[in-house]
C-alpha cells in the first residue's frame, strides 16, 4: 500500500444560502486503495462528490492531486485531471439513442485532439478493446435505449474506465445492480486497484462495503464523523458513527396472517414463464426478493393492473379480479408503491398534499369540486404518522431529502384504506433511518390489509417480512416464514436457478 | 416562335373546342399570329394568388384570354419568389409565345424576364418593375387611387380636416398611395393628420380594428379617415362603430369587393367612398397588351388602368350590392377602354 | 452541531422573503399597474371605462385562444393549429349563414363542431399516433388553412359572393350571430360590455375554475408534470391529453365565432398572428404570481398584459413594428422570469 495520499482534501466547507453543507471536511485517497465514504442521506456526500468532480465550487478548503493543486472549475477540467466520477444517476452516464460502443468512445470522439471524422471500424474495434477489458459481453451495436438499467450502469462505469482515472469515483454504484453484476463490478474494482488507482466509494450496502474497503470514512451532518482503517475494519462502529446511533436488526414477531385477501392461480406473467400460485393474507407482510429482472417490477405492475398477464387467474376477497386499468385497481384497493419514485411516482410540480392525494382526488371532491382542506388535514396526519421531515404540507417535492421524498411515496398509497398494499423497491435511494421508519410503519399497519414487497436485498426482506418468497425466472421458486431462514438455501434458490446468460 | 409538334398535337382538340366557343371576332379578321388562335399559348407566372382581388384578377385573364381564343397556362408560385423565377424557365421551356408575370419582386424576376426576352418570347408585367425596356409594364395607377378618394374627401368635408391614416410603409402599393397623401397634405395644410397607424397582422382587418379603436379613444375629434386599402378601412369601420362614433367619421378608401359594397351599404356607414380599379379589368388588360404585342403592336412602355370612384350614393342610388351589378351599373368600372385596337376582341358585355 | 438522530432535518427551509422571490411573485403584476398609470398618465382618454373595457374587447379573441392552449400546455403538450382553427371555425360560420342560408344556431354549432373534431385527431394523432404534438398540431395547421378555402376556391365569403359553379350566395349574417360581435351590455354604463369580453370573462372563470378547483384539473397538471406517475396513480392519461386538445380546439372555434362576428364576413387567413400572441399570452401567463407553469389566471393576465401594452402604444402614436419588438421584449423577459429566476425553473 502507498503510503503518500494521491489525492487529499482538506478544510473543505460548502455551504448553500444559509445551511452549511459541508463543514470542514478532510479526506485522503491513497494510490491503490478503495475508500468507502459512508453517509446518511442529507449528510453531503452528493455535494462533496461534486465539489470533487467540478460541478459545484467550493466555499473554503484546499484540494490536492499527486501533491499538485487541484482546482476544477468544471467537470471537464476535472475529468482532464484524471479525477472521473460515475454518477448515481445511471442516465447521466449514458447517451440514449446511441449504441454501446459509441456510449464507450463518447469522450474521446468530443475531447481534445479527437479526430474529426467518425471511423466506424475503429470505434468499434477500440470500443470492443474496452468492453473485453471490462469483461462486457454486450453486443456493442445494441442501443442504450435497449439495455436494462443494470447494463447501462455497466457500460457508464466502463466508459469512465475507458478514460484511464487516477481517481475514480462511484456513487452508489450497485443500487441497481444484480449481484452477479455487482461481483463484475467488483472485480473491476479490484483490477483497477491493482493498477494504482485511487477509489472513492460511495454506498449504503453493507454488503458491497464489507467486500471492497480498504478505509471507511463516515461523513455525518457535513463533517468527518469516523475514520476506520486497518486490517480489521470495524463495520459496527462506521455505521454507528454514520448515524449517530446504534441499528440493530429489530427482532421481528412473526405473523402468520389473518384470512386471505388475493389469490392467484396459474399466473403466468412472462411468455414461457412457469405459472405459479400466490396467496396473500391480511396481517401478514410478505416479501418477494430476486435479481434485478426476474420479473419482480413485472409482478407487481400485473397485480395494479398497469400491464396484463399471460394467463391465470387472480381473486381479491374470494372474487375474481381483472384490472384492466390501474384506475380499477385503486378503486378495488390494491394500491403499488411503485419502483424508482423520481420515475413513477413523484409529480414534481405538487406540493406534499397533491402529492399524496393524487391517486384518490375522487374521494376528496365532492361533485369532482376539490376540496384541499380536506386533503391538507390527510397529509398532515400522514407526514406526523411517517415522520416525513418538513416544514408544512405545502412544501415542494424538491425541497425534501430521498427519504423523505419516498415517506411521501409510502404516505399517499397509506393515506386510504386498501386490501392490498404493494410496495416495489420501496427502499432504493433511501438512507437507514427513513427505511427504518417505513418499514415500522408497514408492519405497524399490516393489519388492515395484505402488504406485499418486492425487493432485491435479502437484508431488507429480513429486516420487515413475515413470509420470503424468492422469484427467479418470472416465476416464484421459494418460499421461508421469517424466523430460522436456512439462509444458505434462499441464497441458492435466488442464485441457483438463475442463468447468467448475457453476462459470461 | 418555336411550338413543338408534340405540345400542338396534345392541345389540338381543346384548343379548337375553346376557340369555337369564345371569341366574338372572327378569327380571319385578326392579324398573325391570331388568325390561328389555337396555336398561340400564353403563360400567367403569379407571385399572389390568394384573397378576392387576385382571383378577380385571374378570372379577367382568363376571359380575355377566351375572347381571343388563345391557350391559357396558369402558373402559381405562392409567394415563392425563386420558385417564380423557375416557372418563368419552365414556361420558356414549353416554348409557350407569351408571358405575364404577375407580382413578385424586382431582384428574382429580372433575370428571369430577361431569358424570356432573349428566348424571342413576348413578356408583360403586372405590377411588378422588372427594370427591362421590352417589358411593358400593367399598373393599376395607385396615385390616381388615392387622387380619387383624397378629392372625394375634401369635396365632402373641406380643405380642411383632422384625419387619421391608415399606413403600412414597405408594400409598394401602400408607398405610392402614400406619396399622394403628403401631396395633399401639403397641397391643402388646413388637413392635420393627428394619428397614423397600421398593422399587417391577419386577420387584417381584426387587428387595425384595435389600433383604430385606441385611435379614436385617444382622437375622438378626428373627421374623416384615410385608409387606402379595403382591409384598412373595413377595420377602422368596425372601430368606428364600436367606438360609436359612426356619424362623425368618414372613411376614404382604396380597392373594392363584394364585402365592402355590403358595408358601404349599410345604414349610416362611416364608409362614404373608395377608389378602386377592377382587378379582373386589369386582368383584361393584361391579356390584351401581350397581345398586341404578339401581333408586332406596341402597347407603349406602360399600360395604366384607370381607376373608378365609388361613393355611398352610387351604391344607394343605383341599388348595386355586389361586384357583378358594380360591373353593369358603373360601365367604367366594368371595362378599360385600354389597349383595344380595332381588331381586339373583348370579353362578351364588354364595348 | 449537536448530537442529533440521522431522522432530524436535512429539509432546507423554504426560500425568504428576499428582494428575488417578491419580484418574481409580483413583478408582472407591478409592471402591468405601472403601464397602465403611465398610459393614464401619457395619453388622453385612456383612464376610462370605455377604455378599459376596450382593452379586454382588442384582447379577447387572443386571450380565449390562449385559455385554450393553457389546456395543452397544462398536460405538457402544444397546440399550433389554434389560430387556423379559429380561422376555420369563421370561415365555417360565414360558409353555411351566406351559403347555405343558414341560422345563427346552426353556424354557431358548426363551429363548435370543427372545435371538437380537430381537438379529436389532435389528441388521437398525438396520443395513439404517436406524433409528436408540435409536429401533429403543425400539420394540421396547414392543413386547415388550405381546408378553408377549398369550398370558396380560395375566395372570402360575403353576401353577394359569387361561387365557383356562377351562381352568387345570397344568404346573409343572422342578426343574431353579428349581435355576438356587436352588441353590448348595460354595466353601471348603458351599453358597455360586448359580448366577446363576457365571453372571455366567462370562459377565463370556467377554465380556471377547471383547472384549479376540481380533480380533473389537478389530474391533468399530475399528467403534464410526470405522466406515468399520474398513470400509475390510476388517471386515465390518454383521455386527459385528448380533452385537452379537445378544450383548445373548442375555445378556438369559439375565438373563431367571435371573430366572424365581428368582421362580418368570412376572410381567409391562417390565423398566426392570433396563434403567435395567444402563446404569448400564455407564457407570459407563466410568471404572474410566480407560478413557474401555465395557469389559467396567467394567462388572463397575460392577455390583459398584451393589450394594455398594444393599445397605450397606439394611442401614443407608436408605430406598428415597434408594437412587435414591445410585445416580443414582454416576452422573452417573462420567460427569463419564469426559467431564470424562479426556483422550479432551475430544474
Amino acid at each position: 500500500m502507498v503510503e503518500e495520499a494521491m489525492f487529499r482534501v482538506e478544510g473543505l466547507r460548502k455551504s448553500f444560502g444559509t445551511i452549511q453543507v459541508l463543514d470542514g471536511v478532510d479526506l485522503d485517497l491513497r494510490a491503490g486503495s478503495v475508500t468507502v465514504l459512508m453517509g446518511a442521506n442529507g449528510a453531503g456526500k452528493s455535494t462533496l462528490v461534486r465539489i470533487v468532480s467540478g460541478v459545484y465550487s467550493r466555499d473554503a478548503g484546499t484540494m490536492t492531486l499527486a501533491g499538485r493543486n487541484y482546482d476544477p472549475t468544471t467537470p471537464a477540467e476535472a475529468m482532464r485531471a484524471g479525477v472521473v466520477t460515475v454518477h448515481q444517476n445511471i442516465n447521466d452516464g449514458v447517451v440514449a439513442d446511441l449504441d454501446v460502443a459509441t456510449n464507450l468512445m463518447l469522450d474521446r470522439l468530443s475531447g481534445k485532439g479527437a479526430r474529426w471524422f467518425f471511423n466506424r471500424r475503429r470505434v468499434y474495434s477500440e470500443a470492443r478493446e474496452v468492453a473485453d477489458r471490462m469483461g462486457l459481453a454486450f453486443d456493442l451495436r445494441a442501443n442504450i435505449n435497449e439495455l436494462t438499467l443494470a447494463e447501462r450502469q455497466m457500460v457508464a462505469i466502463a466508459r469512465a474506465m475507458s478514460r484511464e482515472p487516477q481517481v475514480l469515483i462511484l456513487d452508489e454504484p450497485t443500487s441497481s445492480l444484480s449481484s452477479a453484476e455487482a461481483d463484475r463490478l467488483f472485480a473491476l474494482v479490484n483490477r483497477l486497484k491493482t493498477r494504482g488507482v485511487a477509489i472513492l466509494y460511495i454506498s449504503h450496502r453493507m454488503s458491497d462495503i464489507r467486500r471492497l474497503s480498504d478505509k471507511i470514512v463516515a461523513l455525518r451532518d457535513g463533517h468527518i464523523s469516523g475514520v476506520f482503517e486497518g486490517p480489521e475494519l470495524d463495520y459496527e462502529g462506521a455505521v454507528n458513527a454514520m448515524l449517530g446511533r446504534r441499528v440493530g436488526r429489530g427482532d421481528l414477531a412473526v405473523s402468520e396472517g389473518g384470512d386471505t385477501v388475493f389469490t392467484t392461480k396459474n399466473l403466468q406473467i412472462a411468455p414461457g414463464a412457469k405459472p405459479f400460485a400466490l396467496n396473500l393474507r391480511r396481517g401478514e407482510v410478505v416479501a418477494i426478493t430476486g435479481l434485478v429482472g426476474v420479473g419482480k417490477t413485472v409482478l407487481a405492475e400485473i397485480l395494479f393492473g398497469a400491464r396484463k398477464p399471460i394467463s391465470g387467474e387472480m381473486r381479491l376477497n374470494g372474487r375474481p379480479y381483472a384490472p384492466r386499468s390501474t384506475h380499477q385497481a385503486i378503486g378495488a384497493g390494491v394500491f403499488l408503491v411503485a419502483k424508482d419514485r423520481s420515475d413513477s411516482g413523484i409529480v414534481p410540480d405538487f406540493n406534499i398534499y397533491e402529492n399524496v392525494s393524487l391517486p384518490f382526488l375522487r374521494r376528496f371532491s365532492p361533485y369532482s369540486v376539490s376540496n384541499r382542506k380536506a386533503e391538507r388535514l390527510r397529509a398532515r396526519q400522514q407526514i406526523s404518522e411517517l415522520g416525513i421531515v418538513c416544514r408544512t404540507e405545502r412544501d415542494d417535492m424538491s425541497t425534501l431529502s430521498g427519504g423523505n421524498q419516498q415517506k411521501v411515496m409510502v404516505a399517499r398509497w397509506m393515506s386510504q384504506k386498501a386490501e392490498l398494499l404493494i410496495l416495489d423497491e420501496p427502499f432504493q435511494g433511501v438512507d437507514i433511518a427513513a427505511r427504518r421508519d417505513i418499514g415500522n410503519k408497514l408492519r405497524v399497519s399490516a393489519g388492515e390489509r395484505a402488504t406485499l414487497v418486492f425487493l432485491t436485498e435479502i437484508d431488507e426482506a429480513f429486516e420487515i417480512a413475515d413470509r420470503i418468497l424468492v422469484m427467479s425466472e418470472h416465476t416464484i421458486v421459494g418460499e421461508h416464514r421469517n424466523s430460522n431462514v436456512d439462509v444458505t438455501q434462499l441464497l441458492a434458490e435466488i442464485a441457483g436457478q438463475h442463468k447468467v446468460t448475457n453476462l459470461d | 416562335m418555336t411550338i413543338s409538334h408534340r405540345i400542338r398535337n396534345r392541345l389540338g382538340l381543346g384548343l379548337v373546342a375553346v376557340s369555337l366557343l369564345s371569341g366574338t371576332a372572327l378569327a380571319q379578321d385578326m392579324p398573325a399570329p391570331f388568325n390561328n388562335p389555337g396555336d398561340v399559348e400564353i403563360a400567367l407566372v403569379r407571385y399572389l394568388s390568394t384573397g378576392d382581388f387576385f382571383q378577380a384578377y385571374l378570372s379577367g385573364v382568363e376571359t380575355q384570354a377566351a375572347a381571343l381564343g388563345v391557350n391559357l397556362r396558369v402558373l402559381d408560385s405562392r409567394q415563392d419568389a425563386a420558385l417564380q423565377a423557375d416557372m418563368v424557365d419552365q414556361a420558356i421551356a414549353l416554348g409557350v409565345d407569351g408571358i405575364i408575370i404577375q407580382h413578385g419582386l424586382t431582384e428574382s424576376m429580372k433575370e428571369a424576364a430577361q431569358r424570356a426576352v432573349d428566348a424571342g418570347i413576348k413578356v408583360v408585367a403586372f405590377d411588378v418593375n422588372v427594370e427591362n425596356q421590352a417589358v411593358p409594364q400593367i399598373e393599376q395607377s395607385d396615385r390616381d387611387l388615392a387622387r380619387l378618394a383624397l378629392e372625394q374627401a375634401i369635396k365632402d368635408n373641406g380643405e380642411s380636416f383632422r384625419a387619421g391614416y391608415v399606413y403600412v410603409a414597405g408594400i409598394a402599393p401602400l408607398d405610392r398611395r402614400d406619396e399622394t397623401w403628403r401631396e395633399f397634405k401639403e397641397k391643402y395644410p388646413g388637413i392635420e393628420e393627428v394619428a397614423q397607424f397600421g398593422t399587417m397582422d391577419n386577420p387584417i382587418a381584426n387587428s387595425v380594428a384595435n389600433q383604430a379603436r385606441s385611435v379614436v379613444t385617444a382622437n375622438p375629434d378626428i373627421t374623416v379617415m384615410f385608409a387606402p386599402y379595403d382591409e384598412f378601412a373595413k377595420g377602422v369601420k368596425i372601430a368606428v362603430d364600436e367606438a360609436g362614433l359612426t356619424s362623425s367619421v368618414k372613411i376614404y378608401s382604396a380597392d373594392i369587393s363584394t364585402s365592402d359594397i355590403a358595408a358601404m351599404r349599410e345604414p349610416g356607414s362611416a364608409w362614404v367612398a373608395t377608389a378602386a380599379t377592377n382587378p379582373a379589368v386589369v386582368g383584361e388588360v393584361s391579356v390584351r397588351a401581350l397581345a398586341m404585342m404578339l401581333a408586332g403592336e406596341d402597347p407603349g412602355a406602360s399600360v395604366i388602368v384607370p381607376p373608378t370612384l365609388i361613393t355611398q350614393a352610387d351604391l344607394l342610388d343605383k341599388n348595386i350590392t355586389n361586384m357583378e351589378e358594380l360591373g353593369s351599373n358603373l360601365p367604367q368600372f366594368a371595362h378599360a377602354d385600354v389597349a383595344t385596337p380595332d381588331w381586339m376582341p373583348l370579353p362578351e358585355g364588354r364595348e | 452541531m449537536t448530537e442529533t438522530l440521522a431522522t432530524t432535518p436535512t429539509a432546507r427551509p423554504r426560500a425568504p422573503l428576499n428582494l428575488r422571490n417578491v419580484l418574481i411573485r409580483y413583478g408582472f403584476v407591478t409592471l402591468l399597474l405601472g403601464l397602465i398609470i403611465f398610459f393614464s398618465a401619457m395619453t388622453r382618454g385612456f383612464a376610462s371605462p370605455q377604455s378599459a373595457v376596450f382593452v379586454l374587447q382588442s384582447v379577447s379573441i387572443t386571450g380565449i385562444l390562449a385559455l385554450g392552449v393553457t389546456a395543452t400546455l397544462v398536460v405538457g403538450g402544444f397546440d399550433l393549429s389554434i389560430g387556423s382553427v379559429a380561422t376555420t371555425a369563421m370561415m365555417a360560420s360565414s360558409y353555411v349563414m351566406v351559403v347555405m342560408g343558414g341560422d345563427a344556431v346552426t353556424a354557431t354549432l358548426a363551429c363548435l363542431a370543427i372545435g371538437v373534431v380537430v381537438g379529436l385527431i389532435n389528441g388521437v394523432l398525438i396520443v395513439y399516433m404517436r406524433v409528436p404534438d408540435l409536429l401533429a398540431t403543425l400539420g394540421m395547421m396547414f392543413l386547415l388553412v388550405g381546408l378553408q378555402r377549398i369550398p370558396t376556391e380560395g375566395r372570402s365569403i360575403a353576401t353577394g359572393m359569387s361561387m365557383p359553379d356562377g351562381s352568387v350566395a345570397n344568404g346573409t349574417f343572422s342578426p343574431e350571430f353579428l349581435a355576438l360581435g356587436r352588441h353590448r351590455f348595460d354595466f353601471f354604463l348603458p351599453s358597455l360590455l360586448p359580448v366577446s369580453v363576457v365571453v372571455l370573462i366567462a370562459l377565463a372563470v370556467v377554465i380556471w375554475f377547471f383547472l384549479e378547483h376540481t380533480r380533473f384539473g389537478r389530474m391533468m397538471y399530475a399528467v403534464g408534470s410526470n405522466e406515468r406517475a399520474a398513470q400509475l396513480a390510476g388517471a386515465p392519461v390518454n383521455a386527459y391529453k385528448i380533452g385537452a386538445y379537445v378544450i383548445s380546439g373548442v375555445f378556438a372555434s369559439i375565438g373563431g365565432i367571435l371573430l366572424a362576428a365581428r368582421l362580418g364576413r368570412g376572410d381567409i387567413a391562417s390565423g398566426n398572428n392570433l396563434l403567435l400572441d395567444a402563446v404569448a399570452a400564455a407564457l407570459i401567463g407563466f410568471a404572474v404570481l410566480g407560478a413557474s407553469k401555465p395557469n389559467a389566471f396567467g394567462t388572463a393576465i397575460g392577455a390583459l398584459f398584451v393589450g394594455v401594452l398594444l393599445q397605450g402604444l397606439t394611442m401614443m402614436n407608436a408605430p406598428y413594428y415597434t408594437q412587435d419588438f414591445v410585445k416580443g421584449a414582454v416576452l422573452v423577459v417573462a420567460l427569463v422570469f419564469t426559467f431564470a429566476l424562479s426556483k422550479r425553473g432551475k430544474r
